[in-house]
């Protein structure tokens, strides 16, 4: 899909998410567009030589970063954090792009009038496990992002169930006891009788550009970044 | 460690038959349970935190199975599938393997992929007995692999339970204590709590609702939460029942009505956690430890004494032996009696073998009730390193 000496450019294929990094870059300057078809999935940027688009989903750039088959991306931070536990040594953050914003968190049901915070959590999942002979299950689709913020909380106690959707309704249908999920407004938690825990706000998220320390970084590639982060006052 | 190489493969293998016979012997039956397991069994008895260090896949048809971190819960299963009642008595023995996840530059004696030998016996009621021929047993094999020069470290987890049951505290308080227990800075903090009782937790509970709940009088309480929740429209719903509910705000109110935990509870059981001693002299230190108190534990005590003392007749040097009674904490499905051996090469860090008894995981397996059961298991790995000086 490109030269060797060439700068892959992650873009997010779908959505507001690739709606807004366009809207961005253009802003800058940069005028990204699909070459061939319109459903197509690569790119260029008109006027900046050496530089290959590939359009993909915001969980796939995060990939492509981690792996280094992309030199820069557009994605959001917690699929970052999510998906390298060693994110630092493989990417760095060049600048938050103030959209994308949303909020990973541990909901649980409203009508768990007697938890607030993490601790009670903690303090009710004794007699949980005594009542329902297991531990509590949550249900998210970030596993590593709720498993290090539970246990740096003291819960150790509990079963992830991964969710690949539609997480929110888990409680209700009785798969999970409560969630860890993302959330904007807190108005799909709050239709499904769902409240967060004060102190449950794992990462406040949104898009960012991100470089690959893992990819390889030629000459001509660094001078294709160099331009495209003037532009975009990186 | 792992054994790469056939010749080493072959020692190891040699060795194992040297144990195994020993076990074997001493009326175990040796079994080969599956080395792919169902991940729930163990996600849901052991927790999240085994998760990060077992390897968890799911199979073409979605099931979500692991690699045996120990083969402990396999034993269990296996014996559950032979016997519809699982207090059946029986005596098993394995070679095998099992997996363990290690981070990046973990020490050689923590090999991601290890071998063990070892026992489990179930349904012994004579608890003391089957601890100690667990030992026995267990250190037989060791001697016939050729190793002499070892240590033995034991705890005891029924002490500290008896403790709990005897010291003058409200159930919900004794539960707490337990469910800390195996984290040292949380169990510090919930006992400082109890004795201070700052809960300063905030709550998204009302105190005119509190106000209205009575400990003594749950049912009437159960109607009071359903009709704060009704009158806010706030729908019930999910895996916890209103009387769940109740039950953990009543525990809020009764919390607030008790009289703090005393001072010399809270310092007889850090005491206790604190002692380290030859495990003879640490009878004696637990004696001292009560003494003038109103506290009697002396159906543990007795069987901490009556388990030394026959670990002694069978000839097992209890003189050089170590009590230690923060051991097990971090094991978390041991339930009483603990032990592990250590050789001076490898370190505390690296036993060549451990065990214990733990009664309530063939209940966690699935079994209606709970089963005595007690084993232990030898690293054959790290014998072998040991005895040919590799370690």
């Amino acid at each position: 899909m490109s030269s060797a000496e060439s700068l892959i450019l992650a873009v997010p294929s779908k959505g507001r998410l690739m709606e807004q990094t366009i809207e961005t870059f253009a802003a800058a300057g940069l005028n990204v567009r699909k070459v061939g078809n319109a459903r197509g999935y690569r790119g260029e940027v008109e006027g900046v030589p050496n530089v290959d688009v590939a359009f993909i989903s915001a969980s796939e750039i995060a990939r492509y970063l981690k792996t280094g088959r992309a030199h820069i991306g557009i994605t959001g931070e917690d699929l970052v954090r999510e998906q390298m536990t060693d994110w630092e040594t493989r990417v760095s953050m060049l600048k938050p792009l103030g959209f994308g914003h949303a909020d990973v968190v541990v909901a649980v049901p409203d009508c768990w009038i007697d938890v607030r915070m993490m601790a009670d959590l903690d303090e009710i999942s004794g007699a949980f496990r005594v009542r329902h002979g297991r531990w509590f299950r949550v249900a998210t689709k970030y596993i590593n992002l709720t498993r290090r913020f539970l246990s740096s909380r003291g819960l150790t106690d509990f079963r992830i169930i991964e969710s690949l959707g539609a997480t929110e309704g888990t409680p209700a249908a009785g798969t999970a006891d409560f969630i860890v999920d993302i959330t904007s407004t807190g108005a799909t938690l709050k239709a499904n009788g769902l409240k967060i825990l004060d102190d449950g706000l794992i990462l406040k998220s949104e898009a960012n550009l991100i470089a690959s320390r893992m990819a390889k970084w030629t000459p001509r590639v660094r001078e294709a970044e160099n331009i495209i982060l003037q532009r975009l006052g990186v | 460690m792992v054994a790469e190489t056939a010749k080493k493969f072959e020692a190891l293998e040699a060795q194992a038959a040297k144990i195994m016979s020993v076990f074997i012997k001493a009326g175990h039956e040796a079994v080969a349970p599956a080395i792919i397991q169902p991940a729930s069994v163990f996600l849901d008895v052991i927790g999240e935190t085994l998760r990060a260090r077992t390897y968890v896949f799911i199979d073409p048809d979605g099931e979500e199975l692991c690699l045996r971190p120990d083969l402990t819960v396999p034993t269990c299963r296996l014996h559950m599938e032979r016997h519809l009642e699982a207090k059946t008595r029986a005596k098993y023995c394995y070679n095998g393997s099992a997996f363990r996840f290690q981070p990046a530059g973990a020490p050689v004696a923590h090999p991601r992929e290890f071998r063990q030998a070892g026992i489990e016996s179930f349904g012994g009621t004579e608890r003391a007995k089957a601890e100690a021929q667990t030992v026995v047993t267990i250190l037989d094999g060791l001697k016939a692999a050729g190793l002499k020069d070892f240590k033995l470290h034991i705890g005891d987890l029924g002490l500290f339970r008896a403790l709990l049951e005897a010291a003058d505290m409200p159930l919900r308080w004794r539960r707490r204590l337990m469910h800390q227990f195996w984290r040292p800075d949380a169990f510090r903090t919930e006992l400082k709590r109890l004795t201070t009782l700052a809960f300063d937790v905030p709550r998204d509970v009302p105190t005119e609702l509190l106000a209205k709940l009575d400990p003594e009088r749950p049912d009437d309480a159960e109607k009071q939460v359903a009709a704060y929740l009704d009158t806010r429209g706030v729908e019930l719903f999910g895996t916890r029942s209103l009387s769940e509910i109740t039950e953990s705000l009543l525990s809020i109110v009764a919390d607030s009505k008790t009289q703090p935990l005393s001072a010399d509870t809270a310092s007889l059981l850090e005491s206790y956690i604190r002692v380290v001693a030859p495990a003879r002299a640490a009878g004696a230190r637990l004696r001292d430890l009560l003494r003038g108190g109103n506290i009697d534990i002396s159906e543990a005590f007795d069987a901490y004494q009556k388990r030394l003392q026959l670990l002694a007749d069978a000839g097992v040097d209890v003189a050089h032996a170590d009590f230690e009674a923060e051991f097990g904490r971090t094991l978390e499905y041991y339930t009483g009696f603990v032990f592990e051996v250590v050789v001076p090469s490898l370190g505390r860090q690296s036993p060549v073998a451990g065990g214990g008894r733990y009664d309530t995981l063939m209940r966690q397996c699935g079994s209606p009730e709970d089963v005595p059961a007690v084993g232990g298991a030898i690293h054959t790995e790290r014998l072998l390193a040991a005895l040919t000086g590799d370690a």
